[in-house]
């Protein structure tokens, strides 16, 4: 199990998130922290506003009030009763360089090669040299247990692999903070293992991590704090073993009820 | 065989007049349907509802008719082209639009996670239309457009209602003239290979861009 050790810092926080889309209210006031090395699994029926509430730390989505900061650095703010307050432009890039992004659909570049995929961002977004991210690129791939893939197209792939592949091209870029929506739920049951594994040597690494997952046993075994959403609000939060073992709410235990 | 080369020979003028018409719709009328396209998609509500009217006359009227309109009727209100530059006026406005289709739909084809992905790793929009949308949007439109380009090899010969010397009506000239049938079949020919040409052009460039599909 990752550290849960309250000393370590902030690297995520958010404060009283309120977003809507249109006139449906997704999320009602969210509150949560996450410090360095933590996993934070956020469990929740369909429809409860887990992806949007990741979407809005990296500004897939944006807020309508409350407060966001990565790494102590301030995103979005809101003034007492205003909207929220995005910083300028290119102090949101540099905050959310920190952050990197796992999607249910993988998402990778059809266009190109495996190696291709994980090249691109540090050599477009950051200027470096190939010769210079070529090792480290490597080293992921191996990590991942796909250097023999490099030259493969995501279309040669199974879902399995061009997910992994998609952890080591966010990682490439180095991020502080991982997020993950739901990054076994496209995979067939027999390769959802292959990229949990990875996920939890991930943790064990000590990578922050945001996961919102349905895979009950993995935010059981590899997550240091567990939230149950519904309804666009937080119901319980906790440590997964008191999670897990004694739900205080009544609509957390009959949501895990129906995951068994 | 030399009556035939001869004939051949004579017909030389009117296979300059479709080639030129073709090259110059297509340099022309590629771009323009790509600015088009993006016009199309835009958020500005005004400029996606213009388009969108032009691309629904020129889709829903003939050519033949945007041909003589252009010829004929734009005269009467004073504007007087040059013969080609009509044709290829009429030509470019119509290939233009449906070409524009072509491109909107690669261009929505293209699923949001892959803009999203490209944002999540940092790229700029411009980086991410450049290295990450285009090259799947070109993949995507290859076929029609390679559609699209032979449509506009036989529509070339429309001209011939405008009295145009293209290969069809130096043919037709011949045929009437020496009770022959060869030019005819010439002409024949001269489509076929034209279309052959850019069918073998158009899968070299499938191959290229399509590599990564298994
Ligand atoms: N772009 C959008 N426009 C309008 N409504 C949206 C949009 N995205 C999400 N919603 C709505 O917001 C609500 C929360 O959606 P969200 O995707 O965050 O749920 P979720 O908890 O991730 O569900 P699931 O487990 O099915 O992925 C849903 O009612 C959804 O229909
Ligand atoms: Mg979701």
């Amino acid at each position: 199990m990752a550290n849960t050790t309250n000393d370590a810092a902030v690297m995520l926080s958010m404060k009283d998130i309120h977003k809507s889309f249109g006139s449906l209210e997704v999320l009602k006031g969210i509150d949560l922290e996450v410090r360095e090395g933590e996993v934070l699994a956020i469990i929740g029926p369909s429809g409860s506003g887990k992806s949007t509430l990741l979407r809005c730390i990296n500004m897939l989505e944006t807020i309508n009030s409350g407060s966001i900061a990565i790494k102590g650095e301030t995103l979005v703010q809101t003034p007492p009763g205003g909207q929220a307050e995005y910083a300028a432009q290119h102090d949101c890039r540099r905050i959310l360089a920190h952050t990197g992004m796992v999607f249910q659909q993988f998402n990778l570049f059809p266009h190109m090669t495996v190696l291709e995929n994980l090249l691109e961002a540090p050599i477009q977004v950051k200027k470096m040299k190939k010769a210079d991210v070529l090792p480290y690129a490597k080293e992921l791939l191996k990590k991942v247990g796909l250097l023999d893939r490099a030259d493969y197209y995501p279309s040669q792939l199974s879902g399995g692999q061009q997910q992994r592949v998609a952890i080591a091209r966010a990682l490439c870029m180095k991020p502080d903070i991982m997020l993950f929506d739901e990054p076994t739920s496209a995979l067939d049951p027999e390769l959802t293992g292959e990229v949990l594994k990875t996920m939890r040597e991930l943790a064990e690494e000590h990578m922050t991590m945001v996961v919102v997952t349905h895979e009950m046993a993995f935010a059981r075994e590899a997550a240091s704090q567990v939230i149950f959403m519904a309804d666009g609000v937080i119901v319980e939060q906790g440590e997964p073993e008191p999670f897990f073992s004694h739900p205080r709410e009544e609509r957390t235990r009959a949501f895990l009820q129906n995951m068994l | 065989m030399d009556k035939i080369l001869d004939t051949a020979l004579l017909m030389l003028d009117g296979t300059q007049i479709t080639l030129e018409i073709f090259i110059l719709t297509l340099i022309i009328a590629v771009p323009l349907g790509l600015l088009a396209s993006i016009g199309r998609l835009s958020h500005l509500h005004i400029l996606s509802r213009i388009i969108e009217l032009y691309i629904w006359i020129m889709r829903g009227t003939p050519l033949m008719l945007q041909l003589l309109f252009v010829y004929f009727a734009l005269p009467m209100i004073g504007i007087k082209l040059p013969d080609i530059a009509a044709a290829l006026l009429a030509f470019i406005l119509n290939y233009a639009a449906y070409f524009a289709e072509i491109f909107r739909a690669g261009i929505q084809s293209v699923p949001k996670g892959q803009y999203e992905a490209a944002k999540t790793l940092g790229m700029s929009y411009p980086q991410t239309m450049r290295r990450i949308i285009l090259p799947q949007v070109i993949r995507i439109v290859l076929p029609p457009v390679s559609n699209e380009t032979i449509n506009l090899v036989k529509d070339t010969s429309l001209v011939y209602i405008l009295a145009m010397n293209d290969l069809l009506r130096v043919a037709r000239t011949i045929v009437q003239r020496e009770f022959d049938m060869t030019p005819f079949l010439i002409a024949g020919i001269f489509y076929l290979a034209m279309t052959a040409v850019l069918t073998w052009i158009f899968k070299k460039l499938e191959a290229h861009y399509g590599k990564y599909d298994k």
